[in-house]
């Protein structure tokens, strides 16, 4: 199988993440409870992987790091941290399920999205400068489309929201591992990301940065501290991690974002972006691609259509050739919607740091060939 | 042996702790707190030797870490709490 679905997760992983999983399988208990090695060396293995997403992402304080089983989970306990009954939230034309889910669930939210085009980030500046009224409570964007692979202009977002002090959460799912981010310089009130796309972990992983001072959580339980308070603690982590962590997932995200640091996130960039622009090069006679006339603000995603065939039934004849894609709305209506795909849907494919030109070359070629004969 | 043992707000609090004495070549290992002195239930610290305190001490002020309670043991398993 020639894998171009990495925007949904990594299913190519470092060596050393099965490895680092398996062992903590059998080895690690459960961190923070116990006084015996198994358990130190799980909570061990728990601070130095907020130690290294610390230095992945600018945040001094491992405190400010807490795990969770998804970018969705992390954003929800930002979202309901943040956005009360009857609040204004700002959010880009871009945003994925995750974001606009949570916040219809809210009683009388008035959800603004502040279009403009698609690869376009000086218009997309201004239209969250226009947007941003003194009514605005919340600002919700995310880094890069999961669907189109645009690269949104968020450290000028960011600056914005300081300066009319409106809290800021970023949606990290499809930058995190691929992209620089830095909370030193974004100051953001939450940052969510998973651990299984771009930080090369296991699947049911997940980060959220926390810098705000309102923090409600979405699950109440054992923390393995102050035991008697009736409830949460008001530290973090603490506050958003009640339950056994997930260990073993834990260990193998700290194998993924080892292996990040080591070959470095501009390189990973670098590679993304060639493959992609190799491939919409390869694409541009057979399909309608979404490329950016810059490439630097397009990451390792690209949409398309092919003339001719509905979008999951290309990717199903693609599938039966052995080549992984993903096809349909992407659990981003609001995306395509805002793209004008709504109706058609697209296709997608994206690349990890494991993807060579030469099973781009094999795709192209299949996909050559899909075109011509067309869908009957 | 006389020990100091360090009450910290959280076992990553603890953990900071532990490192940033490790980062100034002090020695400490990180502990849960005894049940009788842990008034929340379930605790975590860090207990350095009597001759580190005053350097730990200051190592933990310039990382702006802040202890949350302060004990003196003996190593009978009895804990007296010290004014910080």
């Amino acid at each position: 199988m020639i894998y171009l679905d990495s925007a949904a997760t990594s299913l190519q992983k470092p060596h050393s993440v099965p490895r680092a999983v398996s062992c903590a399988m059998t080895h690690l208990a459960s961190p923070g409870r116990g006084s015996y090695t198994a358990a130190e060396q799980s909570a061990e293995l728990l601070y130095s992987t907020r130690e290294e997403c610390g230095l992945l992402f600018g945040e001094s304080n491992p405190e400010n790091i807490v795990f969770t089983s998804s970018a969705t989970h992390g954003l929800n306990i930002a979202i309901k941290s943040l956005v009360k009954p009857g609040a204004t939230v700002l959010i880009s034309p871009w945003e994925h399920n995750a974001v606009t889910r949570p916040l219809h669930s809210i009683p009388q939210v008035n959800i603004q999205v502040a279009q403009s085009p698609l690869f376009q980030p000086e218009a997309t500046l201004r239209a969250f400068a226009r947007c941003l009224t003194p009514q605005v409570d919340v600002v919700i964007f995310t880094h890069v489309s999961n669907v189109f692979g645009y690269i949104l202009p968020i450290e000028e977002i960011a600056i914005l929201c300081r300066q009319r002090g409106v809290p800021f959460i970023i949606d990290a799912s499809q930058s995190a591992g691929s992209l620089p981010l830095s909370q030193e310089e974004l100051q953001a009130n939450f940052i969510a990301m998973p651990g299984h796309k771009g930080l090369l972990g296991p699947q049911g992983t997940g980060l959220l940065l926390c810098r705000s001072k309102h923090i409600t959580p979405l699950l109440d339980g054992g923390t393995g501290s102050a035991s008697r308070r009736k409830t949460m603690p008001q530290d973090l982590p603490d506050r958003l991690e009640a339950g056994t962590a997930n260990v073993c997932g834990i260990a193998g995200l700290r194998a993924g974002i080892r292996y990040v640091r080591q070959q470095g996130v501009v390189s990973i960039q670098s590679h993304e972006m060639k493959l992609i622009s190799y491939l919409a090069q390869g694409m541009s006679s057979l399909a309608t691609t979404f490329l950016a006339e810059d490439s630097t603000v397009q990451s390792g995603v690209l949409s398309f259509q092919v003339e001719g065939w509905d979008c999951e039934e290309l990717a199903a004849a693609l599938g039966r050739r052995g080549f992984a894609l993903r096809a349909g709305l992407h659990c981003a209506p609001l995306a395509h919607k805002s793209a004008g795909t709504l109706e058609e849907g697209t296709v997608r494919a994206s690349v990890s740091p494991f993807t060579t030109k030469v099973e781009l070359d094999k795709f192209l070629c299949t996909l050559s060939q899909l075109a011509k004969q067309g869908a009957f | 042996m006389v020990y100091y043992l360090i009450i910290c707000r959280s076992l990553t609090y603890a953990q900071r702790t532990a490192k940033a004495l490790e980062r100034a070549g002090i020695t400490s290992y990180m502990t849960r707190a005894p049940k009788h002195i842990a008034k929340e239930g379930c605790g975590h610290g860090v207990k350095v030797a009597q001759k580190n305190l005053e350097s730990a001490l200051a190592v933990l002020k310039k990382a702006e870490l802040s202890p949350k309670q302060l004990y003196i043991t003996f190593g009978d398993n009895s804990y007296r709490e010290v004014s910080l």
